[in-house]
């Protein structure tokens, strides 16, 4: 027992062992391999269709394997959406800030993209499934 | 009618960390976070004491109890926030009591606070994350924020390590 209690905060040395530093390392081994595959790797899975929401109609569909330029009307006007090498983007839309166009390609099934003023909503989706479960615990089934 | 209980020290003990731990559950949850499900976890601070130096039974009740009361206190019982925080503590606890068992005969060479404090709040995050994306948002998307909850896990961790490592350095001291 040391005399001076009131320093032991002060004088207090971090202690690791060999168990520690395993943990360490692997725990960053293993934040590497997190960005590495989430983040770095886009290949994972291809998008197959794109599906095109216009305000309150029934979504249309069109093939990601076919290159076209889509003119759909909006709201407020038109918006013209590209589809090429199994990707798509808005590459105009008759809006005042461009997000939709600002957000570039969609590659991943899942990916969704929106012009709510033109009120035409994107997203591109796969056949396998990936990326269309519909709902949450808190909407409904899942 | 009369009811008789008889508590053990151990008990008495229980009370006490549960609720030190709940006292720092709820303090903590009343800053204001940067990213939603992103915050110092220094309750654990309590978990990782008993569960070192009371050993995982404690640790369980400890946190358990924590997780119930603090729940019923700030009105989340049952809620989406309550399913993740439990949990996050039960598979924390459990991935403890995993990588202690080969250590089980030579206790002096198991991993210290430091390092059972990244082990926890790596596989807290991990728990809760599998959990919000099977019930709560199914989206593949929500994927992309694993890392960013990891690296703040691996930060955090080590934060309430350190901590917990300087308790149980002054706790033996004095006693």
């Amino acid at each position: 027992m040391k005399p001076d209690q009131q320093t032991l905060s002060s004088t207090f040395r971090l202690r690791l062992n060999s168990a520690d530093l395993v943990i360490l390392v692997l725990t960053i081994v293993l934040l590497f391999w997190v960005y590495n595959r989430l983040w770095f790797n886009q290949s994972s899975g291809k998008a197959d269709y794109l599906v095109v929401q216009i305000d309150t109609q029934a979504p249309l569909q069109y093939p990601l394997n076919q290159n076209r330029l889509l003119e759909l009307d909006g709201r407020r006007g038109k918006s013209i959406i590209e589809i090429s090498q199994g990707k798509a983007r808005f590459i105009h839309s008759s809006c005042r800030n461009q997000f939709c166009v600002f957000h570039g390609w969609l590659s991943t099934p899942g990916d969704t993209t929106a012009c709510l003023p033109n009120r035409i909503s994107i997203a591109v989706k796969s056949n396998s499934g990936n990326g269309t479960e519909p709902f949450d615990a808190l909407a409904g089934e899942h | 009618m009369q009811l008789h209980f008889t508590t053990r020290h151990d008990d008495h003990r229980i009370a006490l960390l549960a609720a030190l731990a709940i006292s720092i559950h709820i303090i903590e949850s009343a800053f204001p976070s940067p990213l939603p499900g992103i915050k110092p976890g220094l309750a654990n601070v309590i978990t990782l004491f008993c569960f070192i130096r009371y050993g995982w039974q404690t640790a369980l009740q400890v946190s358990l109890l924590r997780v119930l009361i603090s729940s019923l206190l700030l009105g989340s019982f049952l809620s989406p926030t309550f399913l993740l925080s439990l949990s996050g503590a039960l598979l924390s606890l459990a991935s403890l009591i995993i990588v202690q068992w080969p250590f089980r005969q030579h206790l002096q060479y198991q991993p210290t606070a430091v390092g059972y404090a990244l082990i926890a709040s790596v596989s807290h995050i991990c728990g809760q994350f599998l959990v919000a994306w099977y019930f709560f948002i199914p989206h593949p998307g929500l994927f992309k924020l694993l890392p960013v909850f990891i690296t703040f896990a691996v930060l955090l961790g080590l934060l309430s390590g350190i901590i917990t490592q300087l308790l149980i350095k002054t706790n033996t001291a004095r006693a």
